[in-house]
């Protein structure tokens, strides 16, 4: 199809995997959908489908994965929660392009969203001609997927306002959307389901009413569970962004990965690596996406006003920006850290503890 | 029919015993599908002779095992006579496949015995892998690291291989969900041959599997017959128990054999032992001769029954001692004699919902059943018919718990583990920490206090220079953390008294009484350990994690000390660090400083290495400096607390030279510094900057002609003046120019600011002597050139009826807005 699109839909990047997947079936398949649970878990979490390999797309938790495919076999409402950076969307997008082949029904939840856009609006030109007709009806995502029996997203759900939210509510447990305008009701085909993606840690979010939350099953997506993931991913990242982005430096160096992974790690988890020592963690939320740009911050600092490698003083900056936002306690709960963590891992720290410190004063 | 049925199915049984070998039944221990379907295949097969798994002379303890007064979670349990206390024990629920073919036994009138190489051979054969290990360890001289066992190899693969990635997922879902008795036998003896494979690295398909088979050769794991208990470290060198599980069969095969010799047919006999040994047992093998059973190691032990608990259960999850939810496979258990196969599934979910609604979290059926639902569904996936554990608790925590597990944890625990204790009846009892109790009285000559009648015990901690032993040199100290001990452990057999003398850490008075109850509390901490010393540690522990604040476990530290324990000292010590990180006040935090520094200070009486208290004390002195100077914007209230954290922390700063004092030094100069806290404390950082030489007389005369200035308001000029007195008094009469620099500031004030700052200043001077007054008089006297001697008799003469009225209006005074 067009190929100068920044990006291509899930099931157009990862056609090929799907039309494996969905000739070799060998276990039933659940109406509406067009493959099996095993076989979306396969897509998922990658493995072999015939001669096809299938490249993993989420990595790690499986365990997750399973919950969040067997919730939907069983139509409940399928709720993704976790920290910015999680890869929330990401596994929505792709659990809709295995299951259905369509990651297009989509709503993208605003603090404008409206109720109409979450059930059906008008095409007010027709409407103001001709009265209400299924013509003049424009169906949301939602409105589509049920007709079809399908699956809908919906993207950050804890941005709209409550009201907007509350309209889902009546969806998900009767199944079924009322038009009193044209005296219909439409029901809901089997195999219909929403995914909905949400924030737990961000500012501007509207907290989920119980009645609401009761009507999904929920899946917290955690960050990264190891150093070893969490490096591969800024490594992966950051190779990409230098690409795109003509920073002129050098690539930051393993140890500096590991150094910036580390302390992220720790101020997230409020424990060292080693499990060992608990520490105050900060009330920034210090996700991998926000180590990548970090990384990239003190790329650019390096490549503009130096020789292109990340030294101590440009990743000291950065960290004390990410670390230190408006909270006056973060700034005590890093000088802690500085004092009882980083001065005591001996040389190899020993010279970024100095510029940190410097910083902090 | 169904009659015909079932003989046809035991002959079948029968037929299915190779000619002169018994039958034999694999099982895993503490499995309720096994502990079911073994009183099916007993019926079937209706021998005369049961064999279990188990050390031969626990053979005598059966007929209690079987008694109807026993209530499970029971253990047999063999221990060593000499220190250090080495222990066999052998756990059984009321779902033991072991504990069911006893009662099977009982019923049917037939006879049961235990099969498996005697306990005292268990330890002997133990003691000496645990020396071939230290051997090693000394020969290389270094700590390395050990080599992974075998059988932690074969449960590493079997995780690996099993599609759940646990083979306790896998286990429930093959075996505790087979539909018959045929299903389990034939699942059983696969499972204990898969086991074998594995463990000799012949798992076709895997590189890794056969490369490490390679490195494996000749060896073989033990594996589903394991020991139950045991020293940890001498289980994990690898050779040794390969060697035993050898030996164990041989020792089996021969107890068989003597059986058939004595004249039961082997068709009559049924041997009940892991599954894992079935092929062993079956094999060609020969039985063990006399000559090799004469050469076995021994190591002399007691025999007894003992109470268990599920919480103990769930604890030592390792194959075959444990299991990690024995409520929730109780429940498997019911559901299986109730013939409900989904019966554990729905109490689960059912018993979760009812701790959270107990505990105030909104529940719904509707959840509950989405949750079975969802089980169903991720049961479904891995081609489960029911839902395992795994299932069900992920269930849970989608659909009750809102996806955090934390949210559901508590009443997981209480669902999965549950809070049932066995029991027996009285007098069977001969617990290990009974005789380690009584063993120790002796060593430390107490026996004579063993007595109804309260005695009077009084300690001196001291070294005895006196004596010539070592020991009796420490006698009083060893005693001090015997008698201590007990305390932890809440056995009321001593209890300690106030000491009389101040301060005197050598000392104490304890009182002895011997009481019925004293014993049942030994026995009832049986559960926390085997002896007295490892039951106060698990108390100790246990006190820790159930302690939310800091103060409450800097207690536990103390306690720690006194029973001489360094271990849970310093886990403690870790815990203390972890909760000290949450947030918490500036008063706790001294408090903490304060009781760790004495510790510090005063424990080396009992020689502890107190090391581990100097990062942790460190750390919390740093806090309190970050945390300091922000608290003290604080109210007059809680400036007393504040005022004697300040206190404690300046103690705790100056007795100990690896503080940064430095850091603390500014602290206090910003405290002093700053306009913004309560002037009170700002004074008494001053006073302390002052007293330390920190501050000259020229800083200080600057400083309260700041506070002091007029247009300040009189009650923060006095608040600070209270503040600056409350430390040491002399240093500020000895100081001539501070008592200038006040007087010219009362002279800068008009009436009406004087009336007020007379209030306060008469309040600032409240706590000073007579005497003291008299010195301030003389220099007061001295900078407004009045004899001294005439000043002090106005100061502290008696107040004349003039004045009296003019003080009395001052009570009337309009404090305004104060």
């Amino acid at each position: 199809m067009e190929q100068n699109v920044q990006r291509l839909p899930a099931e157009q990047l990862f056609q090929r995997e799907i039309e494996a997947l969905v000739a070799n079936e060998k276990y039933p398949v659940p109406t509406g959908w067009q493959m099996s649970p095993k076989s979306v878990l396969t897509y998922i979490c990658g493995g072999r489908s015939g001669e096809v390999e299938i490249s993993p797309k989420y990595i790690g938790h499986k365990r997750l994965v399973e919950i969040a495919i067997s919730t939907l076999v069983t139509d409940r409402a399928l709720l993704l929660i976790g920290e910015p950076g999680t890869a929330k969307s990401w596994l929505s997008e792709h659990l809709t392009a295995a299951i259905n082949g369509d990651s297009t029904r989509v709503i993208q939840g605003t603090a404008g969203t409206t109720e109409e856009q979450i059930r059906y609006s008008w095409n007010y030109a027709m409407l103001i001609a001709n009265g209400p007709s299924r013509e003049a009806m424009i169906p949301s995502p939602i409105y589509r997927a049920m007709e079809q029996g399908k699956i809908a997203r919906v993207e950050e759900i804890s941005r709209c306002a409550s009201e907007v939210q509350d309209a889902l509510i009546s969806i998900l447990s009767e199944k079924r959307i009322s038009v009193p305008e044209l005296g219909v009701e439409i029901p809901a085909r089997k195999g219909f389901s929403v995914i909905a993606t949400a924030n737990t840690r961000d500012k501007g979010v509207n907290e989920m009413s119980a009645a609401l939350k009761r009507r999904f099953n929920i899946v917290v997506l955690p960050a990264p569970d190891s150093l070893e993931a969490e490096m591969d991913i800024v490594r992966t990242r950051m190779e990409q962004l230098s690409g795109s982005l003509d920073l002129n430096a050098r690539l930051p160096e393993e140890e500096v990965v590991e150094k910036v992974c580390t302390i992220f790690r720790e101020l997230r988890g409020g424990v060292t690596l080693d499990g060992k020592q608990k520490l105050k963690a900060t009330s920034g939320v210090l996700s991998t996406a926000e180590a990548i740009s970090l990384l990239a911050n003190s790329m650019a600092l390096a490549g503009s006003f130096g020789d292109g490698v990340i030294t101590d003083y440009d990743l000291a900056a950065g960290l004390q920006g990410a670390i230190v936002k408006e909270d006056s306690k973060d700034g005590k709960a890093w000088e802690e850290y500085l004092e009882n963590i980083m001065k005591k891992r001996g040389s190899r720290w020993l010279s970024l503890y100095q510029e940190c410190k410097e910083l902090n004063r | 029919m169904e009659g015909r049925a079932e003989k046809k199915q035991a002959e079948k049984t029968r037929a299915k015993a190779k000619k002169g070998m018994p039958h034999a039944f694999g099982i895993r221990h503490l499995s309720p599908a096994g502990a079911y379907y073994v009183r099916e295949y007993l019926d079937r097969a209706d021998p005369q002779l049961v064999l279990i798994e188990g050390p031969e002379d626990f053979s005598e303890l059966i007929g209690d095992l079987g008694s109807e007064e026993i209530e499970p979670p029971v253990a047999v349990m063999a221990y060593t006579k000499e220190l250090p206390v080495r222990t066999v024990l052998y756990p059984f629920a009321v779902y033991s496949p072991e504990y069911q073919a006893i009662l099977w036994a009982k019923e049917h009138g037939c006879e049961c015995r235990f099969c498996d190489l005697p306990s005292e051979v268990f330890l002997g054969l133990e003691e000496e892998r645990r020396k071939k290990w230290q051997k090693k360890l000394e020969e290389k001289q270094e700590p390395c690291q050990e080599p992974e066992s075998p059988v932690a190899y074969v449960y590493r693969r079997l995780d690996e291989l099993s599609g759940d990635g646990d083979n306790e997922t896998f286990w429930e879902r093959t075996m505790e969900h087979a539909g018959d008795v045929e299903g389990y036998h034939k699942g059983a003896a696969e499972f204990g041959r898969s086991l074998r494979a594995l463990a000799s690295g012949d798992i076709p398909g895997t590189e890794k599997a056969a490369k490490s088979g390679a490195a494996r050769e000749g060896e073989e794991a033990e594996g589903a017959g394991g020991m139950p208990d045991g020293g940890e470290e001498g289980r994990r060198e690898d050779g040794g128990e390969n060697a035993e599980n050898r030996i164990r069969e041989a020792y089996m095969r021969r107890v068989v054999a003597r059986a058939v010799k004595e004249g039961t047919s082997p068709e009559k006999i049924v041997v009940i032992t892991g599954a894992f040994h079935v092929e062993g047992l079956m094999g060609e093998g020969k039985p063990m001769t006399e000559k090799e059973w004469k050469k076995l190691p021994r190591l002399e032990a007691k025999k007894t029954l003992m109470p268990y608990s599920y919480f103990r259960l769930s604890e030592r999850s390792g194959y075959g001692a444990g299991n990690r939810a024995p409520a929730y496979y109780e429940l498997l258990w019911e559901g299986l004699c109730r013939q409900e196969p989904d019966y554990a599934a729905r109490r689960y979910l059912a018993a979760l919902a009812a701790y959270q609604r107990e505990h105030g979290n909104l529940v719904s059926s509707a959840e509950i059943i989405e949750a079975m639902r969802l089980s169903l569904s991720l049961a479904g996936l891995h081609g489960g018919r029911l839902p395992t554990l795994r299932d069900l608790r992920d269930a849970a925590v989608t659909c009750m718990g809102h996806g955090s597990f934390s949210e559901v944890a508590l009443a997981v625990a209480d669902t999965e583990i549950g809070t049932r204790i066995g029991s027996l009846p009285e007098g069977v009892s001969q617990t290990s920490i009974q005789s380690d109790f009584y063993r120790r009285l002796g060593e430390l000559r107490l026996e004579r206090y063993k007595s109804v009648a309260a005695q009077d015990l009084s300690l001196d901690l001291r070294e005895k220079l006196t004596v010539k032993s070592q020991k009796s040199a420490f006698l009083d100290l060893e005693r001090s953390f015997f008698l201590h001990r007990l305390r932890v452990l809440g056995i009321s057999f001593a209890a300690i008294q106030a000491v009389k003398q101040e301060r005197a850490t050598w000392a104490e008075q304890w009182q002895l009484r011997w009481t019925p109850e004293a014993e049942i509390q030994i026995v009832e901490a049986v559960l926390k350990g085997d002896t007295i010393e490892q039951a106060a540690s698990f108390a100790l522990r246990e006190r820790t994690m159930g302690s939310s604040g800091i103060a409450g476990i800097a207690a536990v530290i103390e306690d720690a000390c006194d029973c001489g324990m360094p271990t849970s000292m310093e886990y403690a010590v870790s815990a203390l660090q972890g909760t000290a990180v949450d947030a918490v006040s500036v008063t706790e935090i001294a408090e903490t400083a304060g009781r760790l520094s004495s510790v510090l200070r005063y424990g080396d009486i009992r020689h502890l290495d107190r090391a581990p208290l100097v990062p942790i004390l460190s750390q919390l002195f740093l806090r309190a400096c970050l945390l300091l100077a922000g608290e003290c914007a604080c109210d007059e209230g809680a400036a007393k607390q504040i005022a004697q954290a300040v206190a404690t922390l300046h103690e705790v700063s100056v007795n100990h030279d690896f503080l940064d004092g430095e850091r603390w030094r500014r602290v206090l100069f910003e405290i002093a510094a700053r306009d913004d806290l309560n002037t009170r404390l700002s004074g008494l950082a001053a006073a302390i900057l002052l007293e330390a030489g920190q501050m000259n007389s020229e800083e200080l005369g600057c400083e309260v002609q700041r506070r002091l200035s007029k247009g300040i308001p009189a009650e923060l000029g006095a608040g600070w003046f209270a503040g600056l007195s409350m430390k040491n008094h002399y240093a500020l009469i000895a100081r001539l120019n501070l008592w200038e620099k006040l007087s010219e500031y009362l002279v800068t004030l008009d009436d009406e600011e004087f009336k007020r700052a007379l209030v306060f200043l008469r309040r600032a001077f409240a706590d000073f002597t007579s005497e003291e007054k008299n010195q301030i008089a003389e220099n007061l006297g001295e900078i407004w050139q009045v004899n001294p001697s005439q000043a002090s008799e106005v100061l502290n003469g008696p107040v004349s009826g003039e004045e009296l009225e003019m003080l009395s209006g001052l009570d009337d005074f309009d404090f305004g807005d104060i």
